[in-house]
């Protein structure tokens, strides 16, 4: 139950941490399109990650929500 | 194209039809028709949620908002959307165990339990009200312009929306909630389908994704990057934005309700997945849609570049699923709204039960009404006012959650801020005051402000007794 709890705070840290960074110019660099990424300019492919990586997170955070074994318990 | 509009039409209609005869049951109780007995599972749970999220916003918005102002657009819906459903789990589980054991009946009468305080209920009503009635009407105006586009001369504009009000109010009357659901999952279905055909279409005007870029650099390069030639997507706006978008789920009803009418607490945070898997799916074609419209349509406006893009330039079959796909879209919508706005209002009535659904039933015939006012007389961009009406419910946010989370008893002041916020928000909509103050935008000023309130609030209350219910020894 504490490793869930560690766990879900991590993910939790992580999926603010991501959040921030997409308004930082590591992300989005004022009138700048390169480098690009198969021709996708930059703002957008590395937006793109972060999108698949905040769900990734949720994923995850659906394994270790420690609310989840609450519940069990509660049942 | 007529053709294969009645032939589409005919059998979504058909599917509408079962949709909602399969949920009508003669004797149901108030708690069936407004919470669809709360057993909806993932499947379900999913598309319902993503049909009332993705609505004419993303069918015809998101594209124009990419032709308008380039790639950064993902930022401003994608990136908040994701982060969203990880908002979602944490909420979500808040949400279901605060109802555990008691009777739903909206987040307002949630919301005034939790304070022990009418106000906070009749304030969550309030903004609801204020910031979903112009959104639903808004919607309503993009189905009828784009059937006027289809039909030139066929009906007027209010023709079509009238028409488009009546249907939703006949569908939510028969089923209920769970109509809308079973609608929702046809429409999300029909949504994702179709944005994908004219998505793909568009995409292969190009030849591909780098040369659909490479085209774009050389017509517009501003697009390719933040903020974009209007100036508008900022790092600020998008931040405010996204704060936003991640209160959808706590502060507009029609989304609180679907998490808790959802089966589990295990079905309701692999909605959450499904949910965030879904956006990408169905934001990415729109980024294609609108960067056709920038190579094709730059010059054009809003209503010549919906009617090009997405009938005239498109085959026949493709012009009238689209056609089909945008009423799915915006049905959806307006109907989820224009239900929760009536689940708010019962959970603020008192009195016998059939009165209060008396009541109710009359409170969703005058929103629709007045929804159908505002899509006659509203003018503005989909995405923007779609943007105001999350930033407007969001204010709201903070009380919410402090009314939800704290295990404390905690000052009625946070109700009293969130109404003086929501004043003030509208003061500046109406151009009375400035929305920028030392260079921050005010919506943001306003989420700090009373994010602040809330933790201060929370800190400063008094500890709950827990009193032990008696047993029999």
């Amino acid at each position: 139950m504490e490793k869930k709890r560690l766990y879900w705070r991590i993910c939790c840290v992580a999926a603010i941490i991501l959040s921030i960074i997409t308004f930082t110019p590591l992300v989005i660099p004022q009138g700048v399109s390169k480098p690009e990424l198969g021709g996708v300019p930059y703002s957008l492919w590395t937006s793109f990650v972060i999108t698949v990586l905040l769900v990734i997170l949720t994923y995850i955070g659906t394994r270790v929500h420690p609310g989840m074994q609450n519940e069990e318990e509660d049942l | 194209m007529i053709f294969w509009v009645w032939v589409f039409g005919l059998i979504y209609a058909g599917l509408l039809v079962f949709a909602s005869l399969r949920s009508y049951k003669k004797n149901r109780s108030s708690e069936e028709f407004m919470m669809a007995g709360s057993n909806i599972g993932l499947t379900l749970g999913v598309l319902t949620f993503a049909a009332a999220l993705f609505s004419t916003f993303t069918f015809l918005g998101m594209p124009d908002f990419f032709r308008i102002n380039g790639v950064a657009a993902w930022i401003f819906l994608a990136v908040s959307d994701g982060a969203m459903v990880f908002l979602l789990l944490w909420f979500g589980y808040h949400i279901r165990m605060k109802v555990k054991g008691m009777e739903f009946r909206g987040v307002a009468g949630l919301i005034s339990r939790c304070y022990e305080n009418r106000l906070a209920g009749y304030v969550f009503f309030l903004s609801s009200f204020l910031f979903l009635i112009p959104y639903v009407g808004i919607q309503i105006q993009g189905i009828a312009i784009f059937m006027d586009a289809a039909f030139p001369g066929s009906f007027p504009a209010w023709g079509w929306s009238a028409g488009i009000v009546l249907i939703m109010l006949v569908y939510s009357e028969i089923g209920g909630l769970k109509a809308i659901i079973f609608s929702d999952a046809i429409q999300g279905l029909l949504l994702l389908g179709v944005i994908w055909i004219i998505g793909w279409a568009c995409l292969s005007h190009f030849g591909g994704i780098g040369p659909m870029f490479d085209k774009i650099g050389t017509v517009q390069e501003d697009l390719l990057s933040s903020p974009g030639p209007q100036g508008l997507l900022t790092p600020q706006f998008l931040f405010a934005s996204l704060i936003a978008i991640l209160m959808i789920p706590v502060t507009q009803p029609q989304f609180t309700t679907r998490i808790v009418v959802m089966k589990s607490m295990k079905t309701m945070q692999l909605m959450a997945v499904s949910l965030g898997a879904f956006a990408i799916l169905v934001i990415l074609p729109t980024i294609f849609i609108g960067m056709y419209g920038a190579d094709l349509y730059s010059e054009y406006g809003r209503d010549e570049f919906f009617a090009n893009a997405f009938l005239y330039d498109q085959p026949d079959a493709v012009a009238a699923l689209a056609i089909i796909g945008l009423i799915a879209a915006g049905l959806s919508t307006t109907n989820a709204q224009i239900f929760a706005l009536g689940s708010e209002l019962r959970g603020l009535l008192r009195g016998n039960e059939n009165s209060i659904m008396t009541k109710t039933k009359i409170g969703i015939f005058v929103f629709s009404v007045i929804a159908f006012f505002f899509s006659i007389i509203v003018i503005d961009q989909l995405v923007l006012l779609a943007r105001v009406s999350f930033a407007g419910t969001g204010i709201m946010g903070p009380m919410i959650i402090l009314g939800i989370l704290s295990n404390r008893k905690v000052s009625p002041a946070i109700i009293y801020l969130s109404l003086t916020g929501l004043i003030i928000f509208l003061l500046s909509l109406g151009g009375w005051i400035p929305d920028m103050y030392f260079d921050i935008r005010l919506d943001l000023i306003l989420f700090i402000t009373l994010g602040i309130a809330a933790v201060i609030s929370h800190l400063t209350g008094t500890k709950r007794q827990l009193i032990r219910p008696k047993t029999n020894e």
